[in-house]
């Protein structure tokens, strides 16, 4: 921007100090604006007319008159958004700053696909513009190998499939049959619940379906103290060789499959997670087990007394 | 009719996807369930992990032998005792390797070979002839 492009900016708006919006949103606590709803409600209560004004103007000075450092001024504007909104998500594993980055992009985005022929304001295009690149980097980070997009997408249709095919046949489905409700090939079926594995296990408080919204429970809530079993088993095994390095949802799941028998579609149904966690779970589980146990040079996993599965 | 299939991996722990993979397109040719398919895999898998710790081997043979809905997976030779013993002998009701394969697949069978032995998991689809 030329230094007479500043002043015709900077003339109407004020733009010797910080912006309508932009001061809003430097001078926010974020915690704050998480309590208040947010820097959208905060812009609300300071002047809302001047900063759209200031949105409108900026986006025009971008789109029609190729002005970048208006651009980078929408984008300084509006990063206290994407650090409100990356904040949400922070407690997930993921350092904040990272998802600050990452949500950036979606806000760059957001300006870049800007049409201003639409009449909506900047913060409700962009919004979710930033948490869905914000998400799009947990599901892509939430691999521990680089898994093609494709397979990925398949991975999340077939855990939909299975969960609605397992109550509508009353059985584990066949490989044909996922393939043909996932529109898939019985090959593409395999690779992907082959790779499903590379996927990394959520944590106790994530939601069972792995996408994380705020208000799905957790799946701790699906092992809570109302199961009996539970309770019998954990009195039983917590002294086994390697099962303290266990997680209590590892030892039930374990414990539901290999001394009640239950299958993993029965197990899934009874934790309230997919049968394709509940794999990588027990995989997982066998293959800590099996670590444990090579260092304690003993082949025995788990004994619970009194407990003759045969 | 019976089909039969050979196949001959490196005796790592990377060559066991491959096998892996194999089973399970000859599983969904039979037409097995996602529950079978997954105790065919943990069968396989901690068999296989098991007899790699246990016996000093190059290569890894397995056939796969398929007829009327009946998976016959044969692994071997192995000379190691310890593997014969995980697999033959169930300590009380611990899980260990004998009871996670009496969890998942129909028959575990111990075959003589020239001094040696071979390990054979059956699983049945549901609904096969036993």
């Amino acid at each position: 921007m030329s230094g007479s492009d500043e002043r015709r900016v900077s003339d109407p708006l004020d733009l010797e100090s910080p912006p309508g919006q932009a001061r809003a949103f430097a001078a926010e606590d974020e915690e704050e604006a998480s309590v208040h709803g947010g820097p959208a409600a905060d812009v609300q209560g300071r002047g809302r007319d001047d900063s759209e004004k200031l949105d409108q103007y900026l986006l025009r000075r971008y789109h029609l008159y190729g002005d970048r450092t208006a651009r980078e001024q929408l984008i300084t504007m509006y990063l206290p958004l994407v650090r409100s909104l990356a904040r949400r998500y922070a407690s997930r594993g993921e350092q904040f700053d990272d998802l600050v980055q990452v949500g950036a992009i979606g806000l760059i985005k957001a300006i870049d696909r800007f049409d201003l022929s639409r009449g909506v304001e900047l913060t409700t295009y962009a919004t979710p513009n930033i948490v869905g690149e914000i998400k799009r980097y947990f599901r892509d980070k939430g691999w521990s190998v680089r898994v093609p997009r494709g397979l990925q997408e398949l991975n999340i249709r077939l855990n939909k499939v299975i969960d609605e095919l397992v109550p509508k046949l009353q059985r584990s489905p066949t490989i044909n049959e996922l393939a043909a409700a996932a529109s898939a090939t019985p090959e593409q079926v395999l690779e992907a619940l082959e790779t499903s594995q590379a996927y990394n296990s959520v944590s106790l408080q994530a939601s069972p379906n792995g996408e994380g919204g705020e208000e799905d429970a957790g799946l701790i809530d699906y092992l809570g103290g109302e199961e009996e079993a539970y309770d019998t088993m954990e009195d039983r095994t917590t002294l086994a060789p390697g099962f303290a390095k266990l997680d209590k949802r590892e030892r039930y799941i374990l414990h539901l499959r290999f001394f009640e028998g239950l299958t993993q579609s029965q197990i899934a149904e009874r934790v309230g997670i997919s049968q394709m966690h509940v794999s990588r779970l027990i995989r997982r589980s066998l293959e800590r087990l099996r670590e444990e146990i090579g260092e304690l040079d003993n082949p025995q996993i788990m004994r619970p007394p009194g407990d003759d599965p045969h | 009719m019976a089909e039969r299939i050979d196949l001959e991996v490196p005796a790592t722990l990377n060559a066991l996807s491959t096998v892996r993979m194999v089973l399970g397109g000859l599983g969904a040719r039979l037409d097995f369930s996602l529950d079978d398919l997954e105790d065919i895999y943990l069968a396989t898998d901690e068999l296989l992990r098991t007899a790699l710790d246990a016996d000093s081997l190059d290569r890894l043979s397995v056939e796969v032998l398929l007829d009327d809905g009946v998976l016959r997976f044969t692994a071997g030779s192995f000379k190691s005792a310890k593997l014969r013993a995980d697999v033959t002998i169930h300590a009380d009701d611990c899980l260990d390797l004998c009871m996670l394969l009496r969890r998942t697949v129909d028959d575990v069978v111990l075959e003589d070979d020239d001094g040696a032995y071979r390990i054979v998991l059956v699983k049945r689809r549901q609904g096969s002839p036993a």
